[in-house]
């Protein structure tokens, strides 16, 4: 063969390998009514957590199948009724009175009193392993007067605890109850044959892949209409989106960034809503540096928030003056510290701030680490650094910012950017603010200690009536306007997107997901 | 003989041994513990629960406590159980990775040795010419282009804009196994990381086949009247092969660290997602176990490789 024949033939050898190689491959359908997603993308997902008691987050997924006592409407505004068809609160604000609905189990065992008794005393039995123990402290005791009728007695008045109890799904007490106490957290039971009251039973999880469910024809609230539901894992959120674009998924979580691509797009449906988190800047009490209430002011007088929010949140966030936005939550008379970078400078000087650090470099930590975040803690540096505070931003991961943030060493941290949630449930802020929550006794890491804000907490901690409640949860704003514990920012929206093909699917970037009203029995999807 | 196997065989164990300490004392000292990594700081959770927590896993401990508590179960096979993945054991969870991470690894091993040799020797027939500047040109963005570039852009052209391949995973979820499906989800993150490999292999077999084209044993064979066909597969591609062969030996560490980099953006359920999970979320019983098997490998193969040496060579056991 001539040198240019062989030449040829290499060629179209390779030529044909390398186009075999790229011929599209089609991939296996799923059978039936499959609705595949991203369900545990982003920061309300807890992907590989099957365990609601050592859930931080991932309350949408875990919502398909299990269920709690009472849950948050679709628009998060109030709780109400799931396992329980009603819940009354006793005079004495202590006693809790639960009727559940007549359902069964997975298995096809009957849902009763005797399971909620089991499911409150191994949620609070921190053996269990249950992250709840310390948050339901205040259960005294749970009485079954008959099947359908549990009764939770409080040794104290606590108004989380009806908020609390949303995210503790109902566990079958004739399944769990034969685990040793110390083995029900890494128990397989969770990952491989788990049974609740929801409108999907559990098939099978493929380990950092998928979570497979199937439609439970014995739901309360009617067959599913789909017939399939799978939560398909994800390492980061665009590669979800990538998913999404190609067809594979049919909803997902998306950074704020690629939400914006589907804009106009007529075979998606972007989802927005209240991240109910309150961006901070938080300043840590015990740096020395933050002591003069004149100082915190400066901070927020420098900063052109209304500009940040045009420019780099595209409108698509709410100013937030205290640790609250919700309009029910404010009072009158709220300064709104408006962008005076003039006034920032006179109180930098009134208060001596060349003596109290000058232009040394403050370390500024975060835990985003987005593009979005980077953004916006540029904007603020460049602004601060205008009338003369240096700070020097440093994104971290979860694990390192946490670790630091826990620690005694204040210089490490003197300033973050975080976040906290703050609704649906205004008490969520008093972990990180009350006094008394300071480590090692609780969450408040940056150490604030504002006598009249800790007063402030405790009353409208204590206030179980909802209809005075919102006066007292005012007054704890109007302490933190006035104060300043933290520099608060802004409550960004967040972003889910859905394919065109899903009909009746529901969805709110809840924080810790949720859950909520989304009736996963009802979504469908177009073949 | 004896002895020295006994020797180098304790001489590993104890290298083995300093390895779990090392990699202990390491994962100690980064910020943050796996209840540091298992909490979103914006969400409200008490100071008391996450003690409790810690309790359970025994991250109250002192260090050496928690180390010979771990050694002491290592020992009788239990590595524990992963904090991520819902208390899954350790071990049976770790050698799941290693089938997909050798299948990944593998594969784009093939598809580089056959597009490299392949590529080599039609740019080293076709030399100068047209079709070896480009091939050759190539090569070169392929060595250049940084792992994480090429995946994400094949990512996006070939899953999401023209849609030919599935966009990660291994198997289509809810759907029954089957080869189509597997190779389907296989032949994009193994193309891709074949190619910096496929584009080292393809310029070392040119320059080299260039080489053994000129010597004289090839002149004799064209002289003898042997077709061209022969000459280069018979004489020349055969001996210019074996830089080649040694090449590829030697590059497969590169492969294993491109794999566990494509892993990660394809969502590949291997050994490299597990450790990257594993280190994000300061898992440490995963990668205790996961390091530890890694070193034991090397130092085993190391063993073996200094006791055969020792059979053949008797000077070495002198030594």
């Amino acid at each position: 063969m001539h040198r240019r024949n062989f030449g040829r033939l290499l060629a179209a050898g390779t030529l044909f390998l390398a186009a075999t190689a790229m011929m599209p491959v089609p991939a296996m359908a799923q059978a039936g009514k499959t609705i595949v997603g991203g369900f545990d993308v982003g920061p309300g997902g807890f992907q590989g957590n099957f365990n609601p008691l050592t859930a931080t987050a991932g309350f949408t997924w875990l919502n398909t199948y299990f269920e709690p006592l009472v849950i948050y409407t679709s628009d998060l505004s109030k709780l109400t009724g799931a396992l329980a068809s009603e819940f009354t609160v006793g005079q004495d604000n202590l006693t809790y009175t639960f009727k559940l609905v007549q359902t069964n189990w997975h298995d096809g065992k009957p849902f009763t009193s005797a399971d909620v008794k089991f499911t409150l005393e191994l949620a609070k039995n921190a053996e269990s392993g249950s992250i709840f123990a310390a948050r339901l402290g205040d259960i005294a005791s749970v009485e079954t007067l008959d099947e359908r009728t549990a009764v939770v007695k409080l040794s104290k008045p606590n108004s989380a605890f009806l908020s609390v109890l949303s995210q503790v799904m109902m566990l079958p007490r004739h399944a769990l109850s034969p685990v040793p106490l110390k083995e029900v957290a890494k128990s397989q039971w969770w990952s491989t044959q788990p049974i609740g009251t929801g409108p999907f039973k559990f098939v099978k999880y493929v380990s950092d892949q998928y979570v497979e469910m199937a439609a439970y024809e014995g739901y309360r609230g009617g067959k599913p209409k789909a017939d399939r539901l799978i939560n398909r894992y994800f390492a980061n959120a665009a590669a979800a989106v990538a998913a999404l674009r190609a067809g594979e998924i049919q909803f997902t979580f998306a950074e704020p960034d690629d939400a914006k691509t589907f804009k106009g797009n007529g075979n998606f449906r972007i989802i927005e809503g209240d991240s109910y988190v309150v961006n901070y800047i938080g300043f840590n009490h015990r740096a020395g540096i933050w002591n003069d209430p004149r100082v915190r002011q400066a901070v927020m007088y420098a900063i052109d928030r209304n500009a940040i929010v045009s420019s780099l949140y595209g409108g698509a966030a709410k100013l937030a003056n205290c640790g609250y936005v919700a309009p029910q939550l404010l009072p009158k008379g709220l300064s709104d510290y408006a962008y005076n970078p003039q006034k920032a400078k006179d109180l930098l000087a009134e208060a001596g701030w060349d003596k109290i650090n000058g232009d040394k470099p403050i370390p500024w930590l975060t835990y985003y680490n987005t593009p979005q975040v980077a953004n916006v803690m540029a904007a603020i540096q460049a602004m601060l650094v205008q009338v003369g505070i240096n700070v020097v931003p440093r994104a971290l991961d979860v694990p390192t910012y946490n670790g630091i943030a826990r620690s005694e060493k204040w210089p490490d941290f003197p300033l973050v950017y975080a976040g906290l949630q703050n609704g649906p449930n205004p008490a969520s802020l008093n972990i990180g603010l009350n006094a008394a929550q300071i480590p090692p006794a609780g969450n408040n890491i940056m150490r604030v200690e504002m006598p009249a804000l800790t007063q402030a907490l405790n009353t409208a901690m204590g206030e179980t009536d909802p209809a005075k409640a919102d006066a007292k949860w005012q007054q704890v704003c109007k302490e933190m306007n006035a104060q300043l514990p933290w520099g608060p920012m802004w409550v960004a929206s967040r972003y889910g997107v859905v394919s065109g093909k899903l009909r009746d699917f529901f969805w709110t970037p809840a924080p810790a997901g949720g859950p909520f009203v989304s009736h996963p029995e009802k979504w469908d999807i177009a073949p | 003989m004896l002895h020295y196997i006994l020797r180098r065989t304790a001489v590993g164990l104890l290298m083995l041994l300093a390895l779990t300490v090392l990699i202990f004392t390491l994962l100690r000292l980064t910020p943050g513990d796996p209840i540091d990594a298992y909490v979103n700081p914006s969400v409200p959770m008490s100071a008391a629960d996450l003690e409790m927590l810690r309790t359970r896993l025994g991250l109250d401990q002192p260090l050496p406590v928690q180390y010979f508590a771990w050694l002491g179960a290592a020992l009788t096979g239990d590595f524990g159980y992963s904090i991520q993945y819902n208390g899954e054991a350790v071990l049976p969870l770790v050698l799941s990775r290693i089938g997909p991470t050798i299948l990944l690894m593998f594969s784009a091993l093939a598809i580089s040795v056959v597009i490299g040799i392949a590529t080599g020797i039609f740019a080293a027939v076709r030399r100068n010419r047209f079709a070896d500047l480009s091939l050759s040109t190539a090569a070169f963005v392929g060595i250049s282009s940084p792992a994480f570039l090429t995946a994400l852009l094949g990512l996006y052209v070939f899953a999401v804009i023209l849609r030919w391949v599935p966009a990660g995973g291994m198997l289509t979820p809810g759907a029954p196994f089957s080869i189509g499906d597997l190779l389907a989800h296989l032949i994009l993150p193994a193309t891709l990381l074949s190619i910096g490999h496929g584009a080292l292999i393809m310029r070392y077999m040119r320059s080299s086949l260039l080489e053994v084209l000129s010597q004289d044993y090839v002149r004799t064979a064209r002289a003898k009247g042997v077709r061209e066909f022969w000459v280069i597969v018979k004489h020349a591609v055969r001996n210019a092969l074996l830089p080649v062969i040694t090449l590829i030996g030697s590059t497969i560490g590169i492969a294993i660290g491109g794999a566990i980099f494509i892993e990660s953006v394809f969502d590949w359920p291997g050994m490299g997602l597990l450790m990257i999970n594993a280190v994000a979320r300061r898992d440490y019983p995963v990668i205790m176990c996961a390091t530890l098997l890694t070193g034991a490998c090397v130092i085993l193969v190391n063993l073996l490789t200094d006791i055969a040496y020792a059979a053949v060579d008797p000077r070495i056991k002198v030594a």
